[in-house]
C-alpha cells in the first residue's frame, strides 16, 4: 500500500503536476459537470423536502385521514366515530388561503382546527409563559374571530399579540384579533411558517362553508386489527376515502418525480460530457507514457499496479472536480433552487422553499456519481496500460497497426449500440419512469461517440485532395494529423456530439414544445378577462362565485358573451386530474380545443349537447382510457358516467383534464355554480381597450374586493413567461456542457500539438510559415469541429424525436406537434462551431512554445 | 578581437557572432564571437565535440534561430534584426536542412515529404512532384515514392530527408551531424550523397560532425570548441 502511494505520487502526481494545465482544464470541466448535477438535485431535494415537511406537520400521527376527494366533507360525518369501536381518538382539519385585507401581501395559510380535539394529534404551541400560553389558545375556543399566528407571519404582517388584522377571503373580509403567536414547531412550520390558526366554527363562517370540514383524522385503539378498518372504511359513504396520512403526500411527490428524473438526467449529460474529458486525459498520459510503462513492467511492476496507478488518477480527477465543484455549485444552486421551486408550484403542487438543506444523502450521492463516473471514464485506458508489453521498453517505434483496426471495431461496436438503442425504444416505462427510453438515449450517445473515429478518418481521407487543391498544404497537413489522431481525438470529438446533439435535440423540444403551447394558448386559454373568485386559483377554486354575483354578473354588459366554468380537482386511483364543467357551446364560438383524436367537426356539436367528455392527451395516457369508453367519477355527491368523446391537448397542469359542458352538468347532475367565468366580445369591437377597460371597471366597483380579474393577453403572456422560465434551465445546463466540449477540444488539440512540436518545427525548418502552422492548427481543429458538429446535429435530430415520442410521452404523457427550430439551430450552429474552432488559440500558443531550433538538439 | 571587413563573394559572412542562452538565473554561451567566411560551392566540415557549438552555429545560420549580437549574411541576405516573414522566405528559398533523426512527416509518404518544401513555398504542385520523382530518381529511391515515410530503414530516411533539403534549389544545405544515427556503410552513402550534390549541382555544403566519415570529401574543415572556432591552418 505505502508502496503503492509511493509509486502514484512519483509517477502519476508529479506527471500531473508538471501537465498543470491539461490537468487543471480537465478538473474544471469536471467540475462544472458535477456542480450542475449536485445543484439540480439539491434544489429539487429542497423542494420536495419542504412539501413532504408540509405535509407531515398535517398529517400529524393520525392513523388514517377521511375525504371526500375534489370536495369536503359534511360535519355529520364526525358523529359516526364519537362511539365507533375502533377509533380511539377523532378530530376535523380545514385549510385555505387567505389573505390581510388592502395589502399586497401574498396569501397565507389559514387552518381551521377544533382546538380540543386537535391537541393528541398535532403538535403546535403558543409563546410565553405557561399561563398566556394556555389563555391564548382558550380564546381560540371561547371567542369568535381570534387567530394564532405563525412567528414570520406576524414579524411580516407586523403584528403582536392583541392586535386586530382584517382577513380576507372568497365570500368575506372579516376583522379578526390575534390571540397568540406559535413557538416555531409542529403546525407552525408548515408553508414554510406562513400560517395562521383559527377555531374549526370561525373557519367555516369566514369560508361559507356552514357544517363542512377538509378532512378528519382518526387514531385507532389499540390492536384494532387490519380488517376492522377495512370494515370501517366499506361502511363509510361512497364517495369517501380513508386513506394513509401519507398519502397526500405521496401523491405530490409522484407528481414531482418524473419532472425531477428529467432534470437529473439532463444535469447529468453535462457531467457525462465531462467523464469525456477524464477519458481523453488518462488516455492521454498512458499513450504519451507508453515507453516509460514498458520501462515499469521491465522492472517488475505488475500488469494490476499499472492499471490502479491509472484508475487512481482517474478517481483523483474525480474527487479534485468534485471538490472544486463546492463553490461553484454553492452560487448555482441558489438560482436553481428559486427556478425549480417556482415551476414545481406552477406545475404540481404548491411548494415553498425556506431555505435550502444540505442533505447528506444528496452530498453522498453526488460524490458517488462524480467519482464512479472519473472511475469508468478511466477504466479503458488503465487496461490499456496494463497491456503494455515490456518488450515495447526496446522497441524504438511505437505499436502502429492497431489503429486502423480500433477504428473499424469501433465503428462496429457504434452500430451495435445503435441496434440496441432502436430496440428499446418500444419498451413500455417501469413504474411511470422511462427507465428504457433514457437506456436508449445513453446507447445512442454512446453509438454515435463511438463511430467519431471511423467519421474523422473517412472524412479526412476523403477531402484531402478537395481541401489541398482548395486551401493549400495546411489543410492538407491538418487533414493527415486528423487521420492520424483519429482514435485520441475520438474522445473530444465525442463528447462534442453529445454536447451539440443535447443542444440540437433540447432546442427541438422546446420550440416544438412551445409552438405548441402558443396555439395551445391561442385557442384554448382564449377570451378577454377571466373573473375567479377572490383567491379562487391559490384555493385550488373550492369556494365558489356567490349567487348573487353570478346573476350580477350575467347581466352586466350584453357586448360580452360569458364561458363559465367550474374546476374540481380529483384522484383516480392515485392519479390526481381535474374535472372542468364549462360553457362548451359558447366556448366554441370563440376559441378551440387541440384537438388530437377524434373528428373535431363531428365532435364539437356533441360535446355542446352534453353527450360526453372531452379528456386532456396526459388523462388519456394515464388512465388508458380511449374515445368510446366511459368516464366515471363522484363529484359532490352525483355519480358522473359519461362516454369519451374525444381527446385534446393540454398542458395546464402535470395531471390530466376533463371537461364537460356546464350547462348540461346542471341538468343531468346538480348546479356545479361558478368558479370563473370568461368574457369574450360578442362581436369585435372599435375599440377594444376601451371596451375592456368598460367591462374591468364595471366589475371592480361592484364586486372588487370579491372577484379576481386577469386580462386575457396577461394570462396567456404569463403562461408563456413561466414556460420560458421553465426551460431557462435547461438553457443554462446546455450551455455547460456545451463549454466543457469546448474545454475537451482545447485540451485535445493542445496536447497533439505539443506531442508534434518536433514535426511542426520540422515545417518551419523547411520553409513553412508561422502563419501556415496556426492555418493548420485551425484546420485541425476545423475537420473535428465539423465532424462533431455534424454527428452532433444528426444524433440530435434523432435524440429530439426519442424525447418528444418516448421520455415526454412516458413521464408526463404529453406530446406536442414536432417543429425543428431552423433559425434557432441555423443561428446557434455556427456559433458553436466559432466557439469550438476558438478552442485552438490555446493550442496555437501551444504550437510556438518551442523555439525552432530545438529541433537540431539531440533527442 | 578579430574585426574583420565584411567578404564579398562569400556565401556565408558572420561578424562576431554570438548566442547566449538564458538559464535560470544565469546565461550559457552556446557560441562566442564567431567570424566566418565560406566560398560558394565549398564542402565545409564542421568538427567538434557535442556541446561545443555546432547545432547553435547552424540554426543560425538556417534563420532558426537570432544571434544575440554580432552579424551574419548569408547569400547576401543579412539574417540580424530580420522579421520572421523574411525568415520563412530565407529559409525556403535559400538554405536547405538535413537533420540527424531525420525528421519526416511520418503522416505523409516518401514523394510528400519530398514536396513539401516546394508546396509550402506555393510552387506549382505539378512540377514540384515531377522535380521530386527526378530527384528520388537520382537517389536511388524511385520504387518508394508512395511508401509511408516512418516504414523506411534509417539510410532510406535520411536520402529522403535530403531530397526534401534540396528540393527548392537552395545555395546552401546545412547538415547536423546527419549521420549520427547511421551505421557506417550508411553514413558513407549519406556523405557521398551531399558531395556528388555539391560537385554535380554547385550545392555549398556545411555538415557538422564529430566523426571522421567526411574527412575525405571536404575541401575546407573548421573546428569548433567551447563555442569558439579554433584557428584553422588557412584553407585547410
Ligand atoms: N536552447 C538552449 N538553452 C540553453 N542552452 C543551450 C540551448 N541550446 C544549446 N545550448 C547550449 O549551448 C551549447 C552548445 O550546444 P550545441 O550547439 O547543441 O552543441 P553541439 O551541437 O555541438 O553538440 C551547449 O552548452 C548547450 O548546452
Ligand atoms: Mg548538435
Amino acid at each position: 500500500m505505502i508502496s503503492f502511494l509511493r509509486l502514484f505520487i512519483a509517477f502519476s502526481l508529479r506527471h500531473a503536476a508538471r501537465h498543470r494545465g491539461r490537468t487543471i482544464a480537465v478538473v474544471c470541466g469536471i467540475a462544472l459537470g458535477a456542480a450542475v448535477f449536485t445543484s439540480v438535485r439539491l434544489a429539487v431535494h429542497a423542494s420536495i423536502a419542504s412539501f413532504t415537511r408540509s405535509m407531515d406537520f398535517f398529517a400529524g400521527n393520525a392513523d388514517r385521514v377521511l375525504v371526500q376527494p375534489g370536495g369536503v366533507l359534511p360535519e355529520e360525518t364526525l358523529a359516526r366515530f364519537y362511539t365507533h369501536p375502533a377509533v380511539r381518538d377523532y378530530t376535523v382539519l380545514s385549510t385555505t388561503y387567505a389573505r390581510k385585507a388592502d395589502a399586497a401581501a401574498p396569501p397565507f395559510l389559514l387552518i381551521g382546527i377544533d382546538p380540543l380535539l386537535d391537541r393528541t394529534f398535532r403538535e403546535w404551541r403558543l409563546r410565553g409563559r405557561e399561563a398566556e400560553a394556555v389563555e391564548g389558545w382558550l380564546d381560540l375556543l371561547r371567542e369568535p374571530y381570534t387567530v394564532l399566528l405563525s412567528l414570520p407571519l406576524a414579524r411580516e404582517l407586523g403584528l403582536a399579540p392583541g392586535a386586530r388584522l382584517a382577513l380576507e377571503h372568497t365570500r368575506r373580509t372579516a376583522d379578526f384579533r390575534v390571540a397568540g403567536l406559535l413557538e416555531p414547531s409542529g403546525l407552525a412550520l408548515v408553508e414554510g411558517g406562513r400560517v395562521g390558526i383559527v377555531d374549526i366554527a370561525t373557519f367555516q363562517e369566514l369560508t361559507g362553508l356552514y357544517g363542512k370540514i377538509d378532512r378528519i383524522d382518526l387514531k385507532f385503539r389499540r390492536g384494532v386489527s387490519a380488517a376492522e378498518i377495512e370494515e370501517l372504511a366499506r361502511s363509510l359513504p361512497q364517495d369517501l376515502a380513508l386513506h394513509p396520512p401519507s398519502a397526500a403526500r405521496e401523491s405530490g411527490v409522484t407528481m414531482i418525480r418524473a419532472y425531477q428524473l428529467n432534470l437529473s438526467v439532463l444535469s447529468f449529460a453535462s457531467l457525462f460530457v465531462g467523464m469525456f474529458l477524464v477519458y481523453s486525459l488518462v488516455a492521454l498520459n498512458v499513450a504519451a507514457r507508453r515507453k516509460e510503462l514498458a520501462i515499469l513492467r521491465a522492472l517488475g511492476a505488475a500488469p494490476r499496479t499499472l492499471f490502479a496507478l491509472f484508475l487512481s488518477e482517474g478517481v483523483l480527477l474525480g474527487t479534485l472536480g468534485w471538490l472544486a465543484a463546492i463553490p461553484l455549485g454553492a452560487v448555482l444552486v441558489r438560482h436553481l433552487l428559486e427556478a425549480v421551486s417556482r415551476t414545481i408550484s406552477t406545475l404540481f403542487v404548491r411548494v415553498r422553499v425556506e431555505d435550502l438543506e444540505l442533505s447528506a444523502a444528496e452530498i453522498a450521492v453526488s460524490f458517488a456519481v462524480t467519482v464512479v463516473t472519473s472511475l469508468l471514464a478511466a477504466w479503458q485506458p488503465a487496461g490499456e496500460a496494463m497491456r503494455v508489453p515490456p518488450r515495447e521498453a526496446m522497441d524504438m517505434v511505437a505499436p502502429e497497426e492497431r489503429r486502423r483496426r480500433s477504428a473499424r471495431f469501433a465503428a462496429l461496436l457504434a452500430l451495435g449500440c445503435l441496434a440496441a438503442c432502436g430496440a428499446l425504444l418500444p419498451l413500455p416505462p417501469a413504474g411511470g419512469v422511462p427507465l428504457a427510453g433514457y437506456l436508449a438515449v445513453l446507447l445512442l450517445f454512446l453509438g454515435f461517440a463511438l463511430l467519431s473515429p471511423f467519421l474523422l478518418e473517412h472524412l479526412a481521407s476523403g477531402l484531402d485532395g478537395l481541401l489541398a487543391r482548395l486551401a493549400g498544404p495546411p489543410a492538407r497537413l491538418a487533414g493527415r494529423a486528423v487521420r492520424q489522431g483519429a482514435v485520441r481525438t475520438a474522445v473530444s470529438v465525442g463528447a462534442l456530439i453529445t454536447a451539440v446533439a443535447l443542444f440540437t435535440a433540447l432546442v427541438i423540444m422546446v420550440h416544438s414544445f412551445r409552438r405548441t403551447v402558443e396555439t395551445w394558448v391561442r385557442q384554448t386559454v382564449s377570451g378577454e378577462l377571466f373573473v375567479t373568485a377572490k383567491l379562487g386559483q391559490v384555493n385550488r377554486f373550492r369556494f365558489p362565485i356567490p349567487e348573487d354575483i353570478v346573476e350580477g354578473l350575467r347581466r352586466l354588459d350584453a357586448a360580452f358573451d360569458l364561458v363559465e366554468s367550474r374546476r374540481w380537482f380529483l384522484e383516480r386511483g392515485h392519479f390526481p386530474y381535474e374535472f372542468e364543467a364549462m360553457g362548451m357551446e359558447t366556448f366554441f364560438r370563440h376559441g378551440d380545443f387541440l384537438w388530437l383524436q377524434g373528428d373535431p367537426a363531428a365532435i364539437r356539436p356533441r360535446a355542446a349537447r352534453g353527450e360526453g367528455v372531452l379528456v386532456s392527451e396526459v388523462f388519456a395516457a394515464r388512465t388508458g382510457l380511449r374515445p368510446g369508453d366511459r368516464f366515471e367519477a363522484r363529484i359532490e355527491g352525483s355519480l358522473v358516467d359519461l362516454p369519451i368523446l374525444g381527446v385534446v391537448r393540454d398542458y395546464r397542469t402535470d395531471g390530466g383534464i376533463v371537461f364537460y359542458s356546464h350547462a348540461h352538468f346542471r341538468e343531468r347532475f346538480h348546479d356545479p355554480r361558478w368558479s370563473g367565468v370568461r368574457f369574450f366580445f360578442r362581436e369585435p369591437p372599435a375599440d377594444p381597450e376601451a371596451e375592456l377597460s368598460r367591462l374591468r371597471r364595471a366589475i371592480l366597483e361592484r364586486w372588487g374586493d370579491r372577484l379576481d380579474l386577469v386580462g386575457g393577453r396577461e394570462l396567456r403572456e404569463a403562461v408563456l413567461r413561466i414556460f420560458d422560465e421553465t426551460f431557462a434551465v435547461t438553457t443554462v445546463l446546455l450551455l455547460i456542457a456545451l463549454a466543457v466540449a469546448a474545454l475537451g477540444i482545447a485540451t485535445t488539440l493542445t496536447v497533439l500539438v505539443l506531442e508534434r512540436s518536433r514535426q511542426l518545427n520540422t515545417i518551419l525548418a523547411v520553409g513553412g510559415s508561422p502563419r501556415q502552422i496556426r492555418s493548420m492548427i485551425f484546420w485541425e481543429a476545423a475537420f473535428l469541429v465539423v465532424t462533431g458538429e455534424g454527428a452532433g446535429l444528426a444524433c440530435g435530430v434523432l435524440l429530439s424525436g426519442m424525447l418528444i415520442e418516448v421520455i415526454n410521452r412516458q413521464s408526463f404523457g404529453w406530446t406536442f406537434l414536432y417543429t425543428v427550430d431552423w433559425p434557432s439551430l441555423g443561428l446557434s450552429l455556427p456559433l458553436i462551431f466559432g466557439a469550438a474552432l476558438g478552442a485552438a488559440l490555446p493550442a496555437v500558443r501551444a504550437a510556438f512554445r518551442q523555439p525552432p531550433a530545438a529541433l537540431l538538439r539531440q533527442r | 578581437m578579430s574585426f574583420a571587413e565584411p567578404c564579398p563573394g562569400a556565401i556565408v559572412c558572420a561578424r562576431n557572432l554570438t548566442r547566449l542562452f538564458r538559464l535560470g538565473a544565469g546565461t550559457v554561451t552556446g557560441l562566442d564571437g564567431v567570424d566566418l567566411d565560406i566560398d560558394p560551392g565549398a564542402f565545409v566540415v564542421l568538427k567538434g565535440p557535442s556541446g561545443s557549438g555546432k547545432s547553435t552555429l547552424l540554426s543560425l545560420l538556417a534563420g532558426l534561430d537570432t544571434a544575440s549580437s554580432g552579424e551574419l549574411t548569408v547569400a547576401g541576405e543579412r539574417l540580424t534584426g530580420r522579421r520572421p516573414a523574411d525568415l520563412t522566405r530565407f529559409r525556403r528559398e535559400v538554405v536547405g536542412m538535413v537533420f540527424q533523426s531525420f525528421n519526416l512527416l511520418p503522416t505523409l509518404n516518401v514523394l510528400e515529404n519530398v514536396c513539401l518544401p516546394a508546396l509550402l513555398a506555393g510552387r506549382d504542385e505539378g512540377a514540384a512532384r515531377r522535380k521530386a520523382e527526378e530527384l528520388l530518381e537520382r537517389l536511388g529511391l524511385a520504387g518508394r515514392a508512395r511508401h509511408p515515410a516512418d516504414r523506411l530503414s534509417g539510410g532510406e530516411m535520411q536520402r529522403v530527408a535530403i531530397a526534401r533539403a534540396v528540393i527548392n534549389g537552395p545555395a546552401l544545405v546545412l547538415a547536423d551531424e546527419p549521420t549520427g544515427n547511421l551505421d557506417s556503410k550508411n553514413g558513407e552513402a549519406v556523405i557521398e550523397l551531399l558531395a556528388r550534390l555539391n560537385r554535380e549541382d554547385g550545392v555549398t555544403v556545411l555538415l557538422a560532425t564529430h566523426s571522421d566519415l567526411a574527412d575525405g570529401v571536404a575541401s575546407r574543415t573548421l573546428r569548433i570548441r567551447d563555442g569558439r572556432l579554433i584557428a584553422p591552418p588557412c584553407g585547410a
